[in-house]
C-alpha cells in the first residue's frame, strides 16, 4: 500500500510543478486529467478498497470519475463561440 | 486428498457490499452526484469568460493547493494502516497502534483545515467574496462546502478514535471504523479532482 502512496505524492507533485512552471497548455490539460484519473481510481480501488466488492459498486467511483472528467474535458476542449 | 490439503492459494471471494455501513456509502454516492454538478459547473462556467478565469486563477497560492493535496493523501494513506493493523491482529497493543495511526490521520486533517483558514483569511483581507467574480464565486463554494467535509470527517474520525482506543473494534468487528475511513477517503477523492481542477488547469 506504500507503493500506491508513492504513486499518489508523485502525480501531485508532477501536478504541481506543471502548475508552477506554468506549463500548462492543452497538452498538458489532457495529462492533468488522466493523472487526476489514475489518482482518484487509485484512492477508490485501494484506499476505499473497492477492488475486493462486486463490480457494481466497483464501478460507480469509477463511472463517477469518466463522466465528470470527460464533461470537464469537453469544456476546455470544445471552442469558445465568440 | 481434502481441499485442506491443497497447496494451491484460494481467490478471496469478492464482498458483495462495499466496505463498512452501506448507510455512508449513500451519502457518499450523494455527495459525488453534488460535488459532479459543482465540478462540472466551474468547468463550463469558465467558458463564459476564459480571461477572467485565468486572471483569477492567478491569485491564488499554488503552493497551499498542493500542500493540502498531501496532507488528505497521507491522512488517507494512515487510516489504510489503522485498518490494516485491526484487521490482521487481535492482541492488547492492537488497538493502541491502530488508534495511533488514526490520531495521526486526525493531525494532518487538522492542519489542512489550520491551512485552509489561512488561505481563506488572505483571500477575505483582499476583500474577495462570493460576488467578486463568477471565478472566486465557484472557488469559495467548492472550497468552503470541501472544508465543512473536512470538519464532519474529523468529528466522525475522533469517536472512530475513541472507540478504538478502548479497544472497541477487533479482527472480526471493524466496520464502524471502516465506514469513517470511507467518508474521510471521499474527502480526499474529491479533493484530489478539485486541486487540479481549481488550482492548476487553465
Amino acid at each position: 500500500m506504500r507503493n500506491i502512496w508513492i504513486i499518489l505524492v508523485s502525480l501531485t507533485l508532477f501536478a504541481f510543478l506543471i502548475g508552477w512552471f506554468k506549463l500548462v497548455n492543452s497538452f498538458f490539460v489532457a495529462i492533468l486529467l488522466v493523472t487526476t484519473f489514475i489518482k482518484a481510481h487509485l484512492v477508490s480501488e485501494y484506499f476505499m478498497n473497492l477492488k475486493s466488492v462486486t463490480l457494481n459498486y466497483r464501478l460507480i467511483p469509477t463511472m463517477w470519475l469518466i463522466i465528470v472528467l470527460s464533461a470537464i474535458a469537453v469544456a476546455y476542449y470544445l471552442p469558445v463561440a465568440n | 486428498m481434502t481441499t485442506s490439503n491443497n497447496k494451491d492459494p484460494q481467490p478471496i471471494p469478492k464482498s458483495i457490499l462495499p466496505p463498512g455501513d452501506f448507510a455512508i456509502w449513500i451519502i457518499i454516492y450523494v455527495e459525488l452526484v453534488t460535488f459532479a454538478g459543482l465540478f462540472i459547473g466551474y468547468a463550463f462556467a469558465r467558458r463564459g469568460d476564459v480571461e477572467l478565469f485565468n486572471q483569477s486563477q492567478l491569485m491564488l497560492d499554488q503552493r497551499s493547493g498542493f500542500i493540502n493535496t498531501l496532507i488528505l493523501i497521507t491522512s488517507s494513506y494512515f487510516l489504510v494502516k489503522a485498518i490494516h493493523i485491526i484487521k490482521t491482529s487481535d492482541n492488547e497493543k492492537t488497538s493502541i497502534m491502530a488508534s495511533r495511526w488514526i490520531l495521526a490521520a486526525m493531525v494532518l486533517g487538522s492542519s489542512f483545515i489550520v491551512f485552509k483558514t489561512i488561505e481563506f483569511s488572505d483571500k477575505f483581507e483582499q476583500g474577495i467574496t462570493l460576488s467578486t467574480n463568477t471565478f472566486f464565486m465557484f472557488y469559495i463554494i467548492l472550497t468552503v462546502f470541501h472544508f465543512m467535509h473536512v470538519l464532519l470527517g474529523l468529528i466522525i474520525l475522533y469517536n472512530v478514535y475513541k472507540k478504538t482506543k478502548i479497544g472497541g473494534y477487533s479482527t472480526k468487528d471493524h466496520s464502524g471504523m471502516e465506514t469513517g475511513a470511507s467518508y474521510w477517503h471521499l474527502v480526499d477523492l474529491l479533493w484530489i479532482v478539485l486541486f487540479p481542477l481549481i488550482y492548476i488547469m487553465r
